[in-house]
């Protein structure tokens, strides 16, 4: 089931992706559909349900662990992130509704409006890291060149983002593996062209999805390089993906109170 | 009342030990009230200096901006219109200049730090120079874009000098992530509290980093020819600003990035503005002021407290000892209140002597530790913003002082000189002893 391919993913691969298989470069129709199926296959059109583990190393400072649940409903891009450990984060949250992030502490019981880029629970990983994919959405994208990536053949993507649309990182590059269509590798760009942020995906595992009817592909581990500031780095291993739908009012302020109590 | 003034002099020179003890003693209070009132003031008048210079004008026009309901910024738009409405509406303004607010990350090849960066152009601001100590490369330098001032505290902890190179990352208004390479020009003595936590560039610099355009700023700074006049103006401003169409914050005595919070939670988008003095810009460190006004007064009253328990019992043991003699003018035809003036003028005669030695002797003191350039204590330099210790001694003050020791000495010395007077002249005569 959480196979990181099946035989019909190497067909569809082999049928869409054939060109460049054959070392030549993407034609725009490639790349879009390279692009839209990064986004697809990551779509689930339902609700998701993830644990998630972080683990920051920060320089002149002790690593820290967390553990946190990631809820995500695709109907109105709704977002909850819960950190259940260590015992001193538990019960904090972050909510997204309505475009909107909010934070919660139990401690003082306040909801505090935060950014959508805004770095989660302090580590190098942002809201969108635990976000479906929106690539074709937010960037135009540009065939590079293609390029080894250690063992993998890879697609190098330039993506700058379109017109009027709010992203943290105007410049983005992927590494897309040839053979799978997974993201291998990510690199985030200031407006000022400086890289900021490196981010590798070892493994890549799918779950089959009720609601998409089709199966949800998701990253297993995240590996996040903060490129400012080189000593600084996050670990997010996504464990127990469960794609069944959700209860109806668990994407609310009160739900996520209620779970400090 | 010469006559009086004779008696009572006469007995003071009589007594000498005793005048001796206790004028000594009022001596010391007040040099030691001179002393408080100095250290206060000047405390409080390095504070308003570093402060209206650092990080604040008298009075300041600024506000946030929202580009969503849950992304402020501290920026105001279309700053020239604003300068034009305080140029018109505040005559006893002195001058005004703009600043840019920010809060970056500040990386080095070795470490980094999260510190405001505050945009200044360096050549319209005079006060500027006067406050801020460069230890290493040029103040005038900072007028080049691309460069950046940092405090010693910043330099160690960056591991940086003047002619290297730092990083500012941020995010714009509208939460794109943005760096910029800065050199550090110059590296000034650390000012308290503002070396941990500001940098200086020049406004275009900041403006590049913020992608804001030329009519956007941080704050407009109003200093005005007389601090006093800082309430009046305040309330005019908010009041002309908002018949100009402006919508303002309400009024909050804090400095602006504790309203973040409040700003960020509330629903509305586009631009508020917010009308704040100098004393609300730096009130995290007010209550600093409040502790220290407190502590002195508390000391002055226990030390004033010891004096009129030492007056008071020199006087009954002055009156005891002249009990006869009391008795002898009494029935010689001297009257009560005569009686009761003497001994008043006694103790005011011994206290005014005391009190004038002891403004003289405080104010010396004061002269002396200003003159030794004494450096603060690193808990004091916080505050202070400021390395050394400044005394400032008013007239107001000396007065204030000496008028507080006399009233207080003489309000003592009436009841036992009343007590005194009145004594019947049989009884004060058949005293022994």
């Amino acid at each position: 089931m959480r196979s990181p391919f099946t035989f019909g993913w190497v067909l569809l691969l082999a049928s869409t992706v054939a060109p460049a298989t054959q070392a030549k470069p993407l034609n725009d129709a490639q790349l879009s559909d390279v692009v839209h199926t990064i986004d697809d296959r990551q779509r689930n059109s339902g609700d998701y349900r993830s644990l998630a583990y972080l683990e920051t190393k920060e320089k002149d400072k002790t690593d820290t662990a967390r553990e946190a649940i990631v809820y995500r409903r695709s109907e109105d891009e709704k977002l909850m992130i819960l950190f259940t450990k260590p015992k001193g984060e538990a019960g904090k949250g972050y909510l997204r509704l309505d475009k909107n992030l909010w934070s919660y502490d139990p401690t003082t019981g306040k909801w505090d409006r935060r950014t959508e880029r805004e770095r989660i629970a302090g580590t190098d990983s942002r809201r969108a890291d635990f976000d479906e994919s929106r690539l074709q959405e937010e960037y135009d994208a540009r065939f590079v060149e293609e390029s080894k990536l250690g063992v993998f053949d890879t697609w190098v993507l330039d993506l700058k983002v379109k017109p009027g649309v709010d992203v943290a990182y105007p410049v983005v590059k992927l590494w897309v593996d040839q053979a799978t269509g997974n993201v291998l590798k990510r690199q985030e760009f200031a407006l000022s062209g400086r890289l900021m942020r490196t981010l590798y995906y070892p493994s890549w595992k799918k779950l089959y999805s009720e609601s998409k009817k089709g199966d949800v592909w998701y990253p297993g581990e995240i590996r996040i390089y903060d490129e400012v500031e080189k000593a600084n780095s996050t670990i997010v291993v996504l464990k127990s993906v469960d794609l069944r739908p959700l209860e109806t009012n668990i994407f609310t302020k009160a739900w996520l109170e209620s779970k400090s109590r | 009342m010469g006559q009086l003034l004779v008696i009572a002099f006469r007995n003071l020179v009589q007594h000498s030990r005793r005048t001796l003890l206790l004028g000594g003693a009022i001596l010391g209070v007040t040099a030691l009230l001179v002393l408080l009132v100095g250290l206060l003031n000047g405390i409080r008048s390095t504070m308003l200096e570093s402060a209206t210079t650092l990080m604040s004008g008298h009075v300041n026009v600024g506000g946030f901006y929202k580009v969503t309901a849950g992304q402020s910024a501290p920026v105001v738009t279309h700053y020239r219109e604003l300068e034009r409405l305080v140029r018109e509406n505040v005559p006893e303004m002195d001058y005004l200049t703009q600043r840019g607010r920010g809060w970056a990350k500040v990386v080095s090849e070795t470490g980094s730090i999260q510190s405001g960066v505050s945009g200044i152009d360096v050549r319209k601001e005079a006060g500027f120079r006067k406050v801020i100590q460069i230890q290493e490369g040029s103040l005038d330098a900072l007028a080049e874009p691309g460069t950046i001032l940092i405090f010693d505290e910043q330099a160690k902890r960056l591991g940086v000098r003047a002619g290297d190179q730092l990083t500012l990352s941020a995010y714009t208004l509208r939460g794109v992530a943005n760096t910029l390479d800065v050199r550090v020009v110059a590296v000034a003595k650390n000012i308290g509290l503002l070396s941990s936590f500001n940098t200086f560039v020049p406004e275009v610099t900041l403006r590049t980093l913020y992608q804001l355009n030329d009519d956007s700023t941080g704050f407009v700074l109003v200093y005005l020819k007389d601090p006093k006049q800082v309430p009046v103006v305040q309330e005019r401003l908010r009041r002309v600003l908002g018949e100009a169409g402006n919508l303002l914050m309400e009024p909050d005595p804090r400095a602006f990035w504790f309203k973040f919070q409040d700003v960020n939670r509330e629903g509305w988008t586009g631009q508020k503005l917010d009308v704040t003095t100098w004393e609300d810009e730096i009130s995290f460190i007010q209550w600093s002021i409040t502790a220290i006004t407190w502590l002195s007064y508390t000391l002055v009253g226990i030390l004033l407290v010891i004096i009129a328990v030492g007056l008071m019992n020199t006087l009954w043991i002055s009156i005891r000892e002249r009990t006869r003699e009391i008795g002898t003018l009494r029935a010689i035809g001297m009257q009560r209140e005569r009686v009761l003036a003497m001994f008043l003028v006694e103790s005011f005669l011994l206290s005014a002597a005391a009190a004038v030695a002891g403004v003289v002797v405080g104010l010396a003191l004061c002269a002396a530790l200003n003159a030794a350039h004494i450096h603060a204590p690193a808990a004091l330099q916080l505050f202070l913003m400021r390395e050394e210790l400044h005394l400032l001694v008013r007239p107001s003050a000396i007065f204030g002082s000496l008028a507080l020791i006399l009233g207080c000495t003489t309000l003592i010395a009436v009841l036992p000189s009343f007590l005194a007077a009145r004594m019947q002249p049989v009884t004060a005569m058949h005293r022994v002893g």
